[in-house]
């Protein structure tokens, strides 16, 4: 008897799929036949001698499939780090010296505010507007208004501590320092009042 | 070791010219912004701020200032800032760009690099001598000799006075001079009350800090 004569069923019956019992009575002695026949194999590894030193030595000597550059620049590569821990203290230590040298000035708090209240007396002005540090010099961004009939102007603004320099600008064109406050050359022959908070 | 160095390194080449540019745009000419970004850039490579260049290009440009007087301008400043970034070293204060800045400053109001320099070996730490250091520009502005003015601010740093007390110097000098002091006399006499206090305490009623802000800086 071939293997190929075996009934489906004791073919299950050789896969595990079944047992002897399941097996219908006249099948028994045909499974049971199968089963020895099985059991009598001899499963030692086949062993042939040089085969993979053959195989590996026909391998080396076939060249390598060329590919584009740029599909090797593409290709996922495997990239090993050693770490040695006496070199990280150090480097830590530098990156973080770094980073306080760049950025010191977001390292450390906002500048409190403070409210402070300007005022012009300019009865002759159809205008006035206050231009610094603090806008940019924008002699439109912040303008003054009139407090009364008796050409007082005003306006308050809420300012970051510290020094800013500015002037009125009176009718969009005269710049005027603050007659209240000290001044300083503004470096273009004029004078810039002086706010420090 | 390279990886994380890389982090700084790449904060560092984003910083400066860039931010420089957009701050200029559109509130300069090119030559004027090409200027600044020059100066700028070799500066902050040397610890000094950009901020002080920016100001006053767009100061000049606002006030209608003809661009070669602009520049001239921004590069006095830059010298300034040089020359105060100097005197605080030799003071013994390592780079800080706000107290150059500060310093800058009180050389604009008519101080000396000699005269930061004696602020900075008081020896007060970096935030309080920027404060001493914008008061005394601020006290210079107001008419204050350089001897006195220096001296009141030293004094005051010694002592140890807070932020907000060191603030109301130029305060209480228009104080003392609008009773008919001199600036020159209205500054000796807060001196010798300072030096007076730090010698024996505060006087009664004297000790706490004082309740008020800043006071405004003008009246009409």
């Amino acid at each position: 008897m071939s293997d190929h004569d075996f009934h489906p069923l004791v073919m299950q019956l050789l896969d595990g799929d079944l047992t002897i019992a399941d097996l219908p009575a006249e099948l028994r002695a045909q499974g049971e036949e199968a089963l020895r026949l099985l059991a009598a194999v001899d499963r030692r590894p086949v062993e042939v001698p040089g085969v993979v030193q053959r195989v590996m030595r026909a391998l080396e000597s076939r060249p390598a499939p060329r590919r584009p550059r740029w599909k090797r620049a593409l290709e996922p590569r495997e990239i090993r780090l050693r770490i040695r821990p006496w070199l990280l203290a150090p480097a830590l230590a530098i990156a973080a010296a770094l980073i306080v040298w760049i950025w010191p000035a977001r390292l450390t708090a906002p500048p409190p505010l403070v409210t402070v209240r300007f005022v012009l007396v300019a009865p002759d002005a159809k205008a006035v507007s206050l231009a610094g540090t603090f806008n940019q010099w924008d002699a439109r961004a912040t303008p003054l208004v009139r407090a009364g009939a008796n050409g007082v102007w005003t306006v308050s603004l809420t300012l970051p501590a510290g020094q800013h320099q500015y002037a009125f600008v009176v009718d969009g064109q005269r710049w005027v320092p603050d007659p209240g406050a000290p001044a300083v050359d503004d470096g273009f022959g004029r004078r810039n009042s002086v706010l420090t908070l | 070791m390279l990886t994380l160095l890389a982090v700084p390194l790449t904060l560092l080449s984003m910083q400066q010219p860039g931010a420089i540019a957009q701050r200029l745009a559109g509130r300069v000419s090119p030559n004027v912004a090409a200027l600044v970004e020059q100066l700028g850039t070799t500066g902050s490579a040397r610890g000094l701020p950009v901020d002080p260049l920016i100001q006053k290009a767009i100061e000049g440009s606002a006030k209608g200032i003809p661009d070669d007087r602009v520049a001239a301008a921004v590069r006095m400043v830059a010298t300034q800032l040089d020359a105060a970034a100097a005197a605080l070293r030799e003071g013994g204060l390592a780079s800080d760009t706000l107290a150059v800045a500060a310093g800058a400053f009180a050389i604009t109001a008519g101080l000396s690099a000699n005269d930061i320099t004696a602020l900075a070996r008081v020896g007060a730490r970096p935030q309080a001598l920027t404060v001493g250091l914008r008061v005394a520009g601020t006290l210079a502005a107001l008419g204050v000799p350089p001897a006195e003015n220096i001296a009141l601010v030293s004094v005051s740093l010694r002592s140890g006075k807070s932020a907000a007390d060191l603030l109301l110097l130029p305060a209480d000098v228009e104080s003392e001079v609008a009773k008919g002091l001199t600036p020159a006399a209205a500054a000796a006499g807060l001196s010798r009350a300072a030096a007076a206090q730090a010698r024996h305490g505060p006087p009664p009623g004297h000790g706490q800090q004082r309740p008020h802000p800043p006071a405004p800086p003008h009246h009409p």
